[in-house]
């Protein structure tokens, strides 16, 4: 059983299918359910949308990290660095999901299901670049 | 992703398969605007074989529907997996969007 997996993608959303695949590879050996998957490949898609999309505003080509690993039995880590322009999506306003059809929006509601998916999410800018970490414990009771 | 087209009762049914993710979600919405410019406004989004949904998949599902609804006509989403389930819930979509058990219902 591998202990960590860094995988390096370019800012492109051409990449999340493999970034899914990855961490399907990752997970499998510890018995991940399709919920826990999803919601690993959930979160790190709307991470890594962030950046791609508004990381890196010269529009030129640029890379960043994403490092899977489990910490603990049972749970999945994954840690984004990259060196996109400083934005923490964490500290979004909350959004309201109880609004009816015609007045919702959307905005926001991609970190929203990062903090409800997830056990453990969390932000530092250091050296000049983003790091984000969430975490998921596997087979929740939810 | 795939989109399969059919029709049961008077609603078009496009039956979802694979993952709606950020990539895949245009086509989606490109799909469900082909159809409105031919005058259908009854659709059902069949999710029995829908994988996956990511913030951008429910973009294309909340954006469909309300265009479906602008012109008078409806989108129902039926058959959701357990995981689409729950994204759906934590979003607060089972309140604003038709959701069913089966297809058969959503073309009721």
């Amino acid at each position: 059983m591998s202990s960590s997996t860094l995988l390096t993608l370019a800012n492109d959303l051409a990449e999340i299918p493999r970034l899914a695949e990855a961490v399907e590879a990752f997970c499998e050996p510890h018995e991940p359910t399709m919920k826990d998957l999803m919601a690993i490949q959930l979160a790190l898609e709307e991470l890594i949308t962030n950046v791609i999309n508004y990381g890196y505003p010269d529009g030129l080509p640029h890379t960043f990290t994403v490092d899977l690993s489990s910490p603990a039995p049972g749970c999945i880590r994954a840690v984004i660095t990259d060196d996109a322009i400083a934005y923490d999506p964490l500290a979004r306003p909350e959004v309201d999901t109880t609004l009816p059809l015609e007045e919702r929006k959307i905005g926001g509601l991609g970190v929203h299901l990062v903090k409800k998916l997830m056990d453990v999410s969390h932000y530092e800018r250091r050296d000049g670049k983003n790091i984000l970490t969430i975490e998921r414990r596997l087979n929740r009771a939810d | 992703m795939d989109i399969t087209e059919s029709q049961l009762n008077s609603a078009t049914v496009l039956a979802l398969s694979g993952r709606l993710d950020g990539l895949a979600a245009p086509a989606l919405e490109q799909k469900v605007d082909a159809l409105l410019a031919t005058g259908v406004k009854n659709v059902v989004l069949d999710c029995s074989g829908l994988a996956y949904v990511s913030s951008a998949g429910l973009r294309a599902f909340l954006t469909s529907a309300k265009k479906l609804k602008a012109a008078g006509g409806k989108a129902s989403f039926a058959a959701l997996t357990p995981a689409v389930h729950e994204v759906f819930e934590l979003s607060g979509f089972l309140t604003v969007l038709t959701v069913h058990p089966t297809t058969a219902a959503a073309a009721q």
